[in-house]
């Protein structure tokens, strides 16, 4: 999940990305694994469980002077590498600190 | 007397095994051959249309034309790699137990070096297009058909009910006579809608069985010690198999269903808040806060395979 935030002229003032999947080692370092045949066991899990929601509270600190920004937040599904994915939601909220 | 005895007892012991050895495929085309199910088609064509779309039938092609055993194939690039192609055993790949599992009881060990050389031929810089090409080719002649889930893994409980009949395929029910010249009767298996069929191969952690153990998917633990926990009722094959449907999403060469497939499965919900923290005395910090809730409808971890 990627979340930024936005100028209303398109500057990024803040972003923060969340991983979630489950994380392997070979039980033999620390360091992590990807695929099976070097993987051996999970020693950390931050995917998607069932009936679990995932919930995040982000904040970004704005410059001075900036009183609206554009957040968007991207849900993205990655296969074998991060530039194989698969868009799932993409949510754009303006927000502003004026009443 | 002795000798003839003798002589008699090894043609007794080694007859069956020749055969049974005979009936082993030593080449990628004749293991192909042997669970080939084309002949499946003429019946079931939309099924069949499904699955030749599917994952099952490239098990060892990875995502979008890649070669997922080609590190299996290296010299040294991991604990199960052979040193020379040419003496690749069935036990080099222990990713057989799922993505191959026909292999472990009918190939020979030629298949395992054939497709080392195959594979290091796909991933040879050097080797011409059409040589790569080739070599692809023969990799992907090695599929998870209609055989390998309808007879090969069609019973678990071998024990009470044996082995699967050499002419027999199971499905959801009995079928008296079966069209088929090979497979002539349906029988139906005791598992075959249920999750424990799939958890197979989809996964429970860590592999331990073998001398150098691996971890593939996890799917099949996540749906028991977290989605059947939750009160989850549904199976594998109510949510991946509606309607008979042998795609069995997600196919990750196609981006569009993928993506609809998952939207479906996890929604998002964002909040967002603006307002100006007060650090200190008039010491205002312009702040916005974003909320998300991702809710999963999945029967299992996302992302697991």
């Amino acid at each position: 999940m990627v979340v930024t935030a936005k100028t209303q002229d398109g500057k990024e003032i803040g972003k923060v990305e969340k991983h979630y999947h489950p994380q392997a080692t070979n039980c033999r370092d620390t360091k992590m694994k990807y695929g099976a045949q070097w993987k051996v066991a999970n020693l950390r899990d931050t995917s998607i469980q069932p009936a679990q929601p995932k919930i995040e509270s982000i904040e970004f600190d704005l410059p001075k002077d900036v009183r609206t920004v554009d957040v968007t937040v991207q849900l993205v599904y990655e296969a074998v590498k991060p530039e194989n994915n698969y868009p799932i939601h993409t949510i754009t909220r303006t927000v502003t600190l004026d009443k | 007397m002795k000798s003839m005895r003798l002589l008699w007892a090894l043609l007794f012991v080694a007859l069956p095994l020749a055969s049974a050895a005979a009936e082993k495929a030593k080449s990628i085309d004749e293991l192909a051959k042997m669970y080939d199910s084309s002949s499946c088609k003429g019946c079931h064509a939309e099924m069949y249309s499904q699955w030749e779309k599917s994952h099952h039938a490239r098990p060892l092609m990875g995502v979008k034309g890649g070669l997922m055993l080609s590190p299996l194939a290296m010299k040294g690039a991991t604990a199960f790699s052979p040193d020379d192609p040419k003496k690749a055993t069935i036990k080099n790949f222990p990713c057989f137990k799922c993505h191959l599992p026909q292999a472990l009881i009918s190939a020979e060990d030629s298949v395992a070096v054939e497709l080392t050389e195959a594979l290091l031929t796909a991933a040879d810089e050097k080797a011409s297009d059409k040589a790569k090409a080739d070599a692809k080719g023969k990799v992907a002649k090695l599929q998870i058909t209609c055989i390998v889930c309808h007879n090969t893994k069609a019973i678990i409980h071998k024990r009470e009910l044996g082995e699967p009949g050499s002419n027999v395929l199971y499905g959801k029910k009995d079928v008296a006579a079966h069209p088929d010249k090979t497979f002539t009767s349906v029988k139906k298996s005791a598992i075959m809608t249920d999750s424990v069929f799939c958890g197979q191969c989809h996964g429970l952690g860590p592999n331990l069985e073998f001398d150098q153990p691996f971890q593939c998917a996890n799917l099949y633990g996540s749906y028991l010690h977290a989605y059947i926990p939750s009160g989850g009722t549904q199976t594998c094959q109510n949510c991946h198999m509606a309607k008979g449907d042998h795609l069995i999403a997600p196919n990750f060469n196609d981006d569009k269903q993928t993506s609809e497939l998952l939207a479906k499965a996890l929604t998002l919900d964002v909040q967002t808040l603006g307002y100006e923290w007060l650090r200190k005395a008039k010491d205002y910090y312009p702040k916005v806060v974003v909320n998300t809730k991702i809710t999963s409808s999945a029967g299992h971890r996302i992302p697991d395979g």
